[in-house]
């Protein structure tokens, strides 16, 4: 990344000097990853405790993530509209858009391991690990979303992908995991290949410099192709992180073939943590090719929800539906990118904060119903209401939800969308968002119609055969706990969404790079 | 031209020739064990093009990563892996040839024009030889200190998730209920039944755009 010699001698005077004056505790200002630090700190305690054996770990795994993770939660919020001093000499930024979204990352970590425990035990793979490796890609999500550095970036990337790879082969006994973690690792190294290329051109335009403010500045005078090439090729690294068709080919297969809490943290998570680097790359830096990365990512938007939304029709398992239904998603968050307002970015975070509870709720459902059948065949979801109504009801509002029907979170998430992008003149955007829309609430519906309005009789085998219901399970309790908070904050959430949208306003507001690219 | 500068010209050529006729042949030639060779040449080459940088502790961390662990390591696994396999023959593998080439043939192209439009700010800063190794300790303990100290957590999670996919311990039942378990996903596949026959029969994974 950086060759030796090759610095302009004033940047390493400023780090000589800087290296070894007395005042480097005080220039870190380390306090701005503690957060990270409390995930940290829980994953080490995982790996240890997983030493005492197998059936200690079940048992004492659980609350020590939930230690962390809260922590992690509560030293984020007590950061909100901090002072917003460059940590690690300009690696690392807290400001409110980073704040917000490791929130988010943290907060999807916390309902996906609560998913996670039942299902890992019953599928008989190691808990410990399987904890402290999420939690792995939780501390590189998060340090995705505040870091300032394309040197932080690529390692933090790394550290998310990696984690994510290991989770998504995690089954190692099943074929299809296998293939998955294979597809996943394949195309996600070429994606990292590709951002390291983008950014050495980065690096040879700054005249070697790495921070993204040196970036920056480096663009506003340089429009040469270098830089054209260098956008395109950090804009498919973006794009391939959040599942923007046509970089979206892996997402169906890793979906299927990964353990389904994992599908849920990659879903949420990781999506989260990439529009958080899109914003900071292409808000950020790329400011003076605004028309270009615009017309790209509309582009991309554009396919994506028409892609995502019209092959989502076809599939007849629940959880590759939910990943074409996720690349839609992701092209709907897209129209807050594009916008680049004050509304736009702000409708942005509060779509990622609705998209986390219903989307996940949708998730906590298909999960409990594999472990109680086995199966996630959507034809056997049929007659469900009558054997297990939480299930269905949990299951139809999540749903309802993402889809955009109005009295749910979800809803108002959507409107905020296409409001702001209807205010920036993105009339092909929303158009097109919009019957899109139409089209995901057709999927959405025929599972709900599939649950509710079949008779008795006409029951899937499986549903026929279905256990009773019982909660008494180690790891069942938290499965429910996660569904119920994920159901209520769906369902009750958008009639009092008013808290979020000052929570989306504010995060805008306290952002620096955002509030200078609205000028 | 001094000598000096004609020796500098004549490695640069070797040492460009052997990376790029080196790299040709990893990804050309039909024996892997070819290719893994050639792959230790071209990671060779490319520590000598560090040291005519004048990056001599890049190349010698070129030389005892790439060369030292992980080629080894890849003749290693193609040696464990013997197994005389032939492969099915893939339909259009000509077409699929001449388009990869082509696309490829492209990149290059546009890789070179963008290398030559471009007004590079030449010469660089001067090189300040074997003090680099002294610049990288400090850059690593200030201002790339987080991404150094988040590297060994990268690591660390590489390892452990090796291990976790190699080692060969398998709960034989539910820690919990004393169930058999199998390690697989709780989601089986199944053969689709007769009865639904609204339903695509369509294998697992299928490559679906």
């Amino acid at each position: 990344m950086f060759l030796p010699g090759v610095l302009p001698p004033a940047v390493a005077d400023s780090v000589s000097t800087a290296a070894f004056s007395p005042g480097l505790s005080l220039q870190l200002h380390a306090g701005a990853i503690a957060p990270e630090a409390a995930v940290l700190i829980a994953l080490l305690t995982c790996l240890l405790v997983d030493l005492a054996g197998e059936k200690a770990a079940s048992r004492w795994v659980p609350p020590l993530c939930y230690a962390g993770l809260g922590t992690a939660l509560v030293l984020l919020a007590l950061q909100w509209d901090g002072p917003q001093d460059p940590a690690f000499l300009g690696s690392f930024l807290a400001d409110n858009l980073a704040i917000a979204f490791r929130a988010v990352v943290a907060a999807s970590t916390l309902l996906s391991l609560l998913l996670s425990w039942r299902y890992v035990e019953q599928s008989g793979t190691p808990v410990g690990e399987y904890a402290a490796i999420l939690l792995a890609a939780t501390l590189g999500a998060m340090f995705l979303c505040g870091a300032t550095d394309l040197v932080s970036i690529f390692i933090s990337l790394e550290t998310l992908s990696v984690s994510s790879y290991l989770l998504s082969g995690y089954m190692k006994r099943d074929a299809r995991s296998s293939e998955a973690a294979l597809k996943y690792l394949l195309v996600g190294s070429a994606a990292a290949a590709v951002f390291l290329y983008g950014a050495s051109l980065l690096y040879g335009l700054t005249g070697g410099g790495t921070s993204l403010t040196e970036v920056a500045s480096a663009l506003q005078t340089s429009a040469s192709p270098v830089t054209a090439l260098a956008l395109v090729f950090v804009l498919a690294t973006v794009a391939f992180k959040i599942a923007a068709v046509p970089f979206h080919q892996w997402t169906p297969d890793v979906y299927e073939g990964s353990p389904t809490p994992v599908v849920a943290f990659l879903s949420v998570g990781s999506k989260a943590a990439g529009f958080a680097l899109a914003l900071r790359l292409l808000v950020g830096c790329f400011e003076s090719f605004d028309a270009q990365w615009k017309l790209l990512f509309t582009v991309l938007a554009v396919l994506s929800m028409v892609l995502g939304n019209v092959v989502a029709l076809a599939q007849t398992s629940m959880k590759r539906m939910l990943a074409y239904s996720s690349i839609g998603q992701a092209g709907f968050v897209m129209i807050g990118l594009v916008c680049g307002t004050e509304d736009g970015f702000a409708a942005m975070v509060l779509y990622m904060a609705a998209y986390l509870f219903m989307n996940l709720g949708a998730f906590a459902c298909i999960i409990l119903f594999s472990l109680r059948t086995g199966s996630d065949r959507i034809a056997d979801y049929a007659g469900l209401y009558q054997k297990d109504p939480l299930i269905t009801l949990g299951l139809s509002l999540c749903l309802l939800s993402l889809g955009g029907i109005p009295p749910m979170l979800g809803f108002f998430g959507k409107i905020y969308l296409f409001f702001a992008g209807w205010a920036d003149h993105q009339y092909l955007l929303v158009v097109v968002g919009l019957v899109t829309s139409v089209v995901s609430i057709y999927y959405y519906i025929s599972v709900i119609k599939m649950m509710v309005v079949k008779e008795p009789q006409e029951a899937s085998d499986v549903v026929k055969a279905y256990p009773e219901i019982s909660w008494n399970l180690a790891g069942l309790q938290p499965l429910r706990a996660a569904l119920i908070t994920c159901l209520l904050a769906t369902a009750v959430g958008g009639v009092l969404s008013n808290p979020l949208f000052t929570w989306a306003n504010s995060t805008v507001a306290g952002t620096p790079i955002l509030m200078h690219a609205i000028g | 031209m001094t000598i000096a500068s004609t020796t500098q010209q004549i490695c640069f050529l070797v040492l460009s020739a052997t990376l790029v006729f080196g790299s040709l042949g990893v990804v050309l030639l039909p024996n892997i064990v070819y290719s893994a060779f050639l792959l230790g040449g071209v990671f060779l080459s490319v520590a000598g093009l560090y040291l005519m940088l004048n990056a001599s502790f890049v190349a010698a961390a070129q030389v005892l990563v790439y060369v030292g662990a992980v080629n080894v390591l890849i003749l290693f696994a193609i040696m464990l892996v013997n197994k005389q396999e032939t492969l099915a023959a893939i339909p259009g593998l000509l077409l699929r040839r001449i388009l990869s080439g082509a696309v490829c043939a492209g990149l290059f192209l546009l890789l070179v024009r963008v290398a030559f439009t471009t007004d590079w700010a030449l010469p660089g800063p001067t090189p300040i030889g074997d003090e680099a190794t002294i610049r990288i300790g400090e850059h690593l303990f200030s201002d790339y200190l987080l991404p150094f100290e988040l590297a060994s957590v990268l690591l660390l999670m590489a390892m452990i998730g090796a291990i976790v996919l190699a080692r060969r311990d398998v709960f034989s039942s539910d820690v919990i209920t004393g169930e058999p378990v199998d390690q697989g996903l709780i989601e089986k596949s199944r053969t689709p039944l007769l009865l639904d026959t609204n339903d695509q029969k369509r294998p697992m994974l299928e490559n679906t755009p």
